[in-house]
């Protein structure tokens, strides 16, 4: 008897989690998709029009607003790949130096707590033509100052990456942060010994070592920007026009302005197939390195 | 586990060693300190520039010095933001939105915790033969984008007659969260020691009273970890507040979100930046109290898995 409840107990446990996982994930996904290939508009349809069924995903790929989303998933992926870049430096520097360890990973963290809409609300404030920066750098001498980004089209996504590395900076150097302390101290003195120097040491050795850590970087902000839609409302709602539009934008925009169920799910889909694509390398990359430690022990 | 405990000790340890060797200041570290403190600089700013914009009154921040503090200090677009702070018609300021998010945060924090707390826990310690598959499906379902599942969670959440109420913002991020935490907790116990674990179903057997005595006990560090997570991801959230949120049940992001960035009236810019403060406290209370677990978390969160 006593056998029989701990073999059903676990499983009872589980049944929640299972229900979530079922309705909230797997189901949810699947209707989505499936949303996707009918011409549900306001409320959802169920019949598959057989001669048509890629309509919305033809639709999708002759809006150009859908185009220049895709482009500014770029350009934001490129652009906020900086806060990597320099995280990596601020990690290595405060791990070398060690004074003020404590004070400069706070002060550097403390956007991370700060939500992204007060985060582009704090940017838009900055930006601010008349009252931000540029009327101080103006005031002070520099008459040709020009800080207003985020009005104009060619500069607005600037402003975004600006605010997101902002925000992201802290992230990635603790990141950094962690996977330099992993490595093995006497790889330092080994060097020293050796007389290799500083610079070498960390683009022939420490760097590689980190691929691992900078695999993981860039794959979670790859993940943050197709999700970026906060940071977009609160910085410029998708203007001027729709010159900042993300994907993620995109989808809120066609389900909750434009009540089109189908059209937001195909973008959703293209979406989730992005996701899929950065995520593959990650789930690689996990097992790879899961195999190896497993080879370490043995 | 003993990895976590050490972990402390060493941050305080290193800046208060390393002074004490007075080793000649070299000048590469000057350069280095200086480029830290530019970039620190950089990073406390905007913080520093939107504290003093919401003591100034109205009249000091037209004369566009944003990086100057307030002549003279006034605590009144801070009142009006919490009592006034307008969204549309209704000018009953950010305050609801408050009260709204706590309403949130609460059953979000139980719900979300008590499920994957069990669900990691039977996943790790009890043989469940389709334990592997299932924690690879959860592992892909925390990293999902929100917009693939979000129609019919709302068609769900409308279908159970709480749709608009703190209720159903609470129980989609309990959805929302449940497969991260469950893979944070599920890592978590799988080191407690499995000489333990048998003893104890030898003992008693029972799998709700190993949970309840031995390894609930035991989570006190992981528990800090998941709630500080939770509180910044459910506080900050505003989509899924926006989403699911009824008319007086808008969280306060959307709140703010509303009244500043999206109204057309006249901007009063010192009593915008008190609300932004106002809603970024909380979570920031909880980063300057606990940071060195908010920085473990964050990280768990990101790595684990």
């Amino acid at each position: 008897m006593m056998l029989r409840w701990s073999w059903a107990a676990p499983r009872l446990a589980l049944a929640p989690a299972v229900v979530v996982t079922l309705i909230g994930f797997v189901g949810s996904i699947a209707w989505t998709i499936y949303q996707s290939f009918t011409q549900s508009r306001r409320f959802p349809e169920y019949k598959i029009d057989s001669a048509r069924w890629l309509s919305q995903y033809e639709r999708l790929f002759a809006n150009e607003t859908w185009w220049t989303a895709l482009q500014n998933l770029l350009i934001l992926a490129i652009g906020s790949a900086l806060a990597i870049v320099f995280g990596f430096i601020l990690a290595a520097l405060i791990e070398r130096e060690k004074f003020g360890e404590g004070l400069f990973r706070t002060v550097l963290l403390y956007p991370l707590a700060v939500s992204l809409i007060v985060t582009g609300l704090v940017w838009r404030w900055m930006f601010n033509p008349s009252l931000g920066i540029e009327a101080f750098l103006r005031g002070h001498g520099f008459e040709n100052a020009s800080f207003n980004w985020l009005a104009a089209p060619q500069t607005a996504m600037y402003g975004i990456i600006l605010a997101s590395i902002w925000h992201g900076l802290g992230f990635y150097m603790a990141l950094m942060l962690a996977g330099l302390k992993s490595i093995n101290t006497e790889i330092w003195s080994a060097a020293r010994l050796d007389g290799v120097g500083v610079g070498r040491l960390y683009i022939e050795i420490i760097i590689p070592m980190m691929r691992f850590t900078f695999l993981t970087c860039a794959i979670l902000l790859s993940l943050g920007v197709v999700k970026a839609y906060d940071i977009v409302v609160a910085m410029t709602n998708g203007g001027p026009g729709t010159s900042t539009w993300t994907p993620a934008y995109f989808a809120i925009n066609a389900y909750s302005t434009r009540s089109n169920i189908g059209f937001a799910s195909a973008a959703a889909v293209i979406m989730l197939l992005i996701t899929l694509a950065i995520f593959l390398p990650l789930v690689a990359a996990t097992a790879w390195q899961a195999r190896r430690r497993e080879a370490a022990r043995g | 586990m003993t990895a976590i405990s050490e972990v402390p000790a060493q941050p305080g340890r290193a800046a208060i060693l390393i002074p004490r060797r007075r080793r000649r200041i070299k000048g590469s570290s000057i350069a280095i300190f200086a480029f830290l403190t530019m970039v620190s600089l950089f990073v406390a700013i905007p913080l520093y520039v939107v504290i003093v914009t919401s003591f100034k009154p109205i009249g000091e921040i037209t004369l566009g010095q944003i990086f100057d503090l307030p002549v003279h200090w006034t605590i009144q677009p801070w009142m009006k933001a919490w009592n006034e702070l307008c969204t549309g018609l209704a000018c009953d300021g950010i305050k609801q939105g408050f009260f709204n998010s706590v309403m949130i945060l609460f059953p979000s924090l139980v719900l979300s915790i008590a499920i994957s707390s069990i669900t990691g826990y039977a996943l790790a310690l009890w043989n469940v033969r389709w334990a592997d598959g299932f924690l690879f499906v959860l592992f892909i379902c925390a990293f999902v984008p929100f917009q693939i599942i979000m129609i019919p969670l709302i068609i769900v959440v409308a279908s159970l007659g709480i749709f608009g109420t703190v209720w159903a913002i609470a129980l989609v991020h309990a959805v929302l969260s449940m497969p991260l935490l469950t893979l944070i907790f599920r890592n978590f116990y799988k080191d407690i020691p499995r000489e333990l674990i048998n003893a104890a179903i030898m003992d008693s057997g029972s799998f709700w009273k190993i949970f309840w005595e031995i390894v609930l006990p035991m989570s006190g560090n992981i528990m800090v970890v998941v709630l500080i997570l939770m509180i910044t991801t459910v506080w900050n959230d505003y989509l899924v507040g926006l989403t699911f949120g009824g008319i007086s049940t808008k969280p306060m992001t959307v709140i703010l979100a509303n009244s500043v960035i999206t109204s057309r009236g006249e901007a009063i810019y010192n009593v915008n930046m008190a609300a932004a403060l106002l809603t970024a406290v909380p979570p920031l209370v909880v980063y300057f109290a606990l940071g060195r677990f908010f920085v473990q978390g964050i990280t768990s969160g990101a790595i684990k898995g």
